[in-house]
């Protein structure tokens, strides 16, 4: 994702919200410190395709505004 | 070779503090450096005594430890064997240590960072296990020789201070394990019937190696009924086949401990080679031993081409094939055995100690600088 921020390609991370320190952590040790983490509902594990779907929902709103503010 | 006071004033380097065990341990519990116990001050004195037995640029990083991906070099690595109480001398097999397990095969990022309780596990083989007294029977992952609790401990802070594995922020074990506090022995090749890990792994017998591995905490297997070899290897077959380990869904490399007195059974009619057999094809569960949603969300997909339509009494193996099985002797006297799963994605790595000029080191005391 880093590499892929680097070369200029619109990029973003989804994770749940325990693991965005972690997230955050990372971006900075591969020198994207602004690298975009969209925050999606905790757990990933355990839960039914629906729910799967669900976190899509959630995520894709986010995504878009990335690009957006990306491309103006 | 290297001058120390100099690399202390590059910025970041060192910290000034008064030498006073009380104000350096509130120092470091404020910064974080620490694994929760108190800790050796590491003076400019005491790195440098550690620092006699390195000998590779002491600036220069050795390897990068995840996640962080901090730069290991021997100052920093010194100042953590202060911290955890080595002796100098055992600094030379602390750095192999370091070394193997920052190899990729290891994976150490996952290990370090995922929700699993894995630690990496540091097996010592050779004459340097027993010049520098590292435990190999009995309680030898307990406590009581000061090589193994502290060696182990130095890793668990290099890979605190130095790679960023800080609970909730680089490490995100739901659990963690006392593991993570030390968990380094040696084989007890002595009792061993067979020949040792590092030389099975390809080694020459006179190398002295570790033998890295993600691992969990070892699970007893009890069996003091047995009167043969392959009642014992049914006894740890049994016991590997458990629904929640990692290995099951990858090709991983788990490690068996046979005691001493299990192991001698098991050689009277196995070799090496034939109890790896033994296990890899007695040591499975059942699917009915899988809940349905893991049956049909993880079997079907990973055992796609062996079980696309899985029925209760289809066998998930503990290991894919004989040699991904690790066998090691540890321990002292009794009836037991352990098995060891692992983090599921990762690979053991063996190295070898060697000294800057790339000769297999007969004694630390070759790296001694005088």
């Amino acid at each position: 994702m880093a590499n892929l921020q680097k070369r200029g390609l619109k990029t973003a991370v989804i994770c749940s919200g325990p693991f965005l320190k972690l997230g955050q952590a990372q971006a900075r040790v591969f020198g994207v410190p602004d690298l975009p983490l969209l925050v999606i509902p905790h757990p990933l594990g355990g839960i039914s395709i629906d729910q799967v779907k669900a976190r899509a929902e959630h995520a894709l709103p986010l995504f878009a505004k990335v690009l957006k503010e990306n491309t103006q | 070779m290297s001058n120390l006071a100099q690399m202390l004033q590059a910025p970041g380097a060192g910290i000034d503090a008064d030498d006073d065990f009380d104000a350096i341990n509130a120092l470091m519990r404020e910064k974080g450096w620490s694994d929760g116990l108190p800790i050796v001050p590491p003076t400019e004195a005491r790195v440098a005594a550690m620092l006699a037995y390195c000998d590779r640029p002491w600036d220069q990083p050795i390897a990068k430890i995840a996640p962080r991906w901090g730069e290991a070099t021997p100052l920093r690595l010194a100042a953590n064997a202060v911290m955890a109480g080595c002796q100098p001398r055992y600094f030379p097999l602390y750095m192999l240590a370091i070394e193997a397990m920052c190899e990729e095969p290891l994976n150490l990022y996952g290990v370090q960072a995922t929700t699993h309780l894995c630690a990496p596990l540091v097996i010592v083989n050779g004459p340097v296990a027993r010049e520098l007294d590292i435990n190999s029977g009995h309680n030898a992952f307990g406590p009581g020789h000061q090589a193994n609790a502290t060696i182990g401990r130095a890793i668990r802070l290099a890979l605190v201070n130095i790679g960023g594995a800080i609970p909730a922020l680089g490490d995100m074990s739901t659990f963690g394990s006392p593991a993570k506090y030390s968990y380094l022995v040696a084989e007890n090749e002595a009792e061993s019937p067979w020949e040792p890990l590092h030389v099975e792994r390809g080694l020459p017998r006179e190398a002295s190696a570790v033998t890295v591995i993600g691992a969990e905490c070892p699970h007893n297997v009890n069996d003091h009924e047995s009167l043969d070899g392959e009642g014992v290897l049914m006894t740890i077959a049994g016991t590997m086949g458990i629904a929640g380990v990692n290995d099951i869904y990858y090709q991983a490399q788990p490690l068996v401990i046979m005691g001493p007195e299990h192991a001698k059974a098991v050689a009277a009619s196995f070799s090496k080679a034939e109890a790896k057999r033994f296990l890899q094809r007695h040591g499975h569960l059942t699917v009915s031993k899988l809940s349905k949603d893991n049956i049909e969300r993880r079997v079907k997909v990973t055992f796609k081409d062996r079980l696309p339509n899985p029925k209760p009494d289809d066998l998930i193996y503990a290991v894919q094939r004989p040699e991904d099985l690790l066998i090691a002797v540890i321990g002292g006297a009794g009836k037991h055995s352990a098995y060891v799963p692992t983090f599921g994605a990762t690979l053991p790595v063996t190295r070898a100690l060697k000294t800057a000029d790339g000769k297999l080191a007969k004694s630390v005391e070759d790296f001694r600088q005088r």
